[in-house]
């Protein structure tokens, strides 16, 4: 629940009915957000997610209000689709909001053009970061400044299908597993299954769900320091991408049509659609609850099976809060995001909806509420967390992605795809990827 | 309004035939001075035809004209690069001709395609048989909802892997697949959504098929001409106009197509690009990828391709169109 927490997750979560359900609120919003920076006096609040994330939000902000009279909110929200795509509009068209759900990928794209508004100076006097780690920080900050308050700890995790393979008699696997034994028991899975489901959705072009992890286990970052070049080297991508071409051939993983099918659609998910019993999407069981009916775990991405090989899994911040530069009440914004962070109604409110709380105190607080599956999802991400923390040999957490970072991982997801498809080979896809990723950060 | 206009007309015509006395003449010029004085009523009604026109087209268009060369993100100012973006398009995007070739195939494919199917049920529903009218509406339906978010998410429902199409399939034992995941059918799942939005060239060929002289064809029945030879020697030879004017609007409208490759692929253009139609990824690199610069460019290339299309139509068209004079 790292990046796709903010990113994938909430946006396929809603992706059935998000087009038309994101036209429609763009319009709404269009009609009712041009008065933000202007004469009204309200202060404007965007965010997406699902219904039960807006519910949440709603019900933490008219507690916000209660006690804080004076300052008046007005909620837009929407599903992921076009949400930066109209936040973009607004900023171009001089109506930013005030306070925003910001995305952890994008923040520092944001934060350096200048069109989020850095909040140090509230540290410690109306921003009441008690509890906070460092690392969980890290993900709003930006060329050492901050620029959003992380909703929780997000750590990449294999959803599983545990219903599914229990009947199929097969155990959950150990949390210090491997890709080797994630390759064993995806075969044992199409086995068993007799040939009706395949192990582990097609990883090959998955980004941040489980490359990236994969690299730092080689001791190399998917970017560079500075933004401006890839981290890791041909050989580790060639690596990657032969062992999934071997997960296909095994059938330990689909076909690339149902991939492909499951491209920014969380309901084609191969765990979801009954083809598959793992999935690197945490999306299925994201922000606002499961969508299917299967009993899921939850397991930390494999380790590497190699000599040498380091901890890759690491702690990212879930989505953020921001507030925007251009605002006339980043004051009163911060004063939300603390009472966010802080509140116990608000902490309560939002529950598992952004994430696992970022403080013990609030972990504390949602524990005896939680169902049987937040509380299995909690335990794995407590696990994680626990365990990158105790971890000598582990790169620092990722630094927050620069500008183009969509436009790799999509070149990653259609490069995998293409060799999947016997479009291309392995080694002239490889060539290609590194050609149009340079070119696409450098330009 | 009428009144007036005819009123000059007549003393227009009038004043040079009969330069009568002095008293007359005044009286003219001051009603003319009367209407000149009036003469603003017209240009306030079309105002606001004219602010559309200037602040909503000319202008933009001029806008994005200076913005294809600079590289715009829309939030910072923007900076003049010259040439760089038009260059960046044709010498190191391969995106960029992924998309052309997926929008001129589908073009290609689906206009003859749409034009063929619509003047074929025109001529099916051009006679007089009970309830015509309901057939005929019944065909345009598609056309009306075309445009539609929900029909490109129903589009998908149906041409996916569990969809309706491969349950239509199985009856006669044959096995589908997702025809909107694979990249050798997702585009044709787009072209076939354009073509049964036959409906307004339909209509247009219908018009065309009503005025067509009926005794050219009594002539021709009488003198033992079969059907298809009556449809090659008569109908199409006297259609050939309005099947020109659907040719040219149908083509600008192909390349223009949006709505269903940005729903069906999930506004991704995929798989592998196989769907990324030109509109779809102007609209990525400029709203997604934060290049309004690069998409700017992009639009003034699709505008003079569209624009060169039109004009080889045109061209063309004076080998192949008839006019009756």
């Amino acid at each position: 629940m790292g990046h796709q927490i903010s990113r994938r997750t909430l946006l396929r979560t809603t992706s059935g009915i998000a087009v038309a359900g994101a036209l429609g609120s763009a319009l709404s919003a269009c009609s009712g957000g041009t008065g933000a920076g202007s004469t009204t006096s309200d202060l404007t609040m965007i965010w997406w997610g699902s219904d039960d994330r807006h519910a949440a939000y709603k019900k933490a902000l008219a507690a916000f209000q209660k006690k804080n009279s004076k300052i008046k909110i007005r909620e837009t929200y929407s599903g992921y689709d076009g949400y930066f795509d109209k936040f973009n509009t607004n900023i171009a068209g001089g109506s930013a909001p005030d306070l925003l759900q910001m995305d952890t990928a994008l923040v520092a794209q944001y934060a350096r053009k200048g069109v989020l508004a850095p909040i140090d100076s509230y540290v410690g006097k109306s921003l009441d970061l008690t509890g906070f780690s460092k690392t969980l920080l890290a993900a709003g900050t930006v060329d050492g400044k901050l620029y959003g308050v992380p909703s929780g700890i997000g750590v990449n995790q294999l959803t599983v299908n545990r219903t599914g393979l229990e009947k199929l008699g097969l155990k959950l696997p150990d949390r210090e597993w491997t890709w080797a034994d994630l390759k064993k028991i995806s075969q044992d899975v199409y086995k068993k299954s007799g040939g009706k489901i395949y192990g582990v959705d097609d990883g090959g072009g998955s980004t941040l769900q489980c490359f990236e992890v994969f690299a730092r286990e080689k001791g190399e970052t998917f970017f560079s320091d500075d933004g401006k070049k890839l981290g890791f080297t041909p050989a580790t991508l060639q690596e990657w991408w032969e062992f999934w071409a071997d997960m296909r051939k095994v059938n330990a993983s689909p076909p690339p049509a149902i991939t492909s099918a499951a491209h920014n659609d969380l309901t084609k998910n191969a765990v979801v659609i009954g083809k598959a019993l793992f999935s690197f999407d945490s999306g299925i069981y994201g922000a606002g609850g499961s969508i299917t009916d299967a009993q899921l775990d939850f397991l930390p991405t494999p380790q590497g099976d190699f000599s040498g090989a380091r901890e890759g899994n690491f702690v990212n911040g879930g989505v953020l809060l921001s507030a925007t530069k251009a605002s006339k009440k980043v004051a009163d914004s911060v004063k939300i995001m603390s009472f966010f962070a802080q509140d116990a109604t608000a902490i309560k409110d939002m529950q598992l909806l952004r994430g696992i709380p970022p403080t013990e105190k609030a972990r504390n607080l949602i524990a005896s509420g939680l169902t049987p599956t937040d509380k299995l999802n909690m335990e794995n991400a407590d696990y994680i967390s626990q365990r990158v923390g105790k971890a000598t040999n582990a790169l620092p957490a990722p630094v927050p992605p620069p500008q183009g970072a969509d436009q790799i991982w999509d070149l990653l997801f259609q490069s995998n795809l293409a060799v999947a498809f016997g479009k291309k080979s392995i080694k002239g896809q490889l060539g290609e990827f590194f050609d149009q990723a340079s070119g696409i950060l450098g330009g | 309004m009428t009144t007036a206009k005819t009123d000059e007309v007549v003393e227009e015509q009038a004043a040079p035939s009969t330069p009568s006395d002095q008293r007359e003449r005044d009286r003219m010029r001051r009603r003319l001075a009367r209407r000149r004085g009036g003469g603003w009523w017209p240009y306030a009604f079309l105002a606001p035809w004219f602010i559309g026109l200037f602040g909503l087209t000319i202008y933009p268009m001029l806008d994005s004209l200076y913005l294809s060369f600079t590289n715009f993100d829309l939030l910072t100012p923007a900076q003049w690069v010259g040439m760089d973006n038009y260059n960046k398009m044709f010498t190191e995007d391969p995106v960029f001709w992924d998309s052309v070739h997926a929008t001129l195939l589908y073009v290609v494919v689906s206009v003859p395609l749409k034009l063929a199917l619509a003047l074929g049920v025109a001529m099916l529903l051009n006679r007089d048989l009970k309830g015509i009218g309901l057939y005929r509406a019944a065909f345009y339906l598609p056309s009306l909802l075309g445009g539609a978010v929900a029909i490109a998410i129903v589009w998908r429902q149906v041409f996916g892997g569990d969809g309706l199409f491969n349950d239509f399939l199985a009856w006669f034992g044959i096995k589908g697949q997702d025809w909107i995941s694979s990249p050798d059918t997702a585009l044709y799942t787009l072209i076939l959504l354009a073509v049964w939005q036959f409906g307004t060239p339909m209509v247009i060929f219908l018009a065309g098929l009503k005025q067509l002289p009926k005794d050219v064809y009594e002539a021709a029945a009488i003198d033992g001409a079969s059907p298809v030879t009556r449809f090659f020697k008569i109908t199409l030879p006297l259609l050939t106009p309005i099947v020109f004017f659907n040719v040219v609007l149908q083509i600008i409208d192909a390349f223009k197509t949006f709505t269903p490759a940005f729903v069906i692929s999930n506004g991704s253009g995929g798989p592998l690009n196989s769907t990324m139609l030109y509109s779809l990824y102007l609209y990525k690199k400029g709203f997604t990828d934060l290049q309004m610069g690069y998409a700017s460019a992009l639009a003034w290339v699709l505008f003079l391709v569209i624009a060169g299309f039109t004009a080889v139509n045109f061209i063309a068209s004076r080998y192949w169109v008839h006019y009756d004079d």
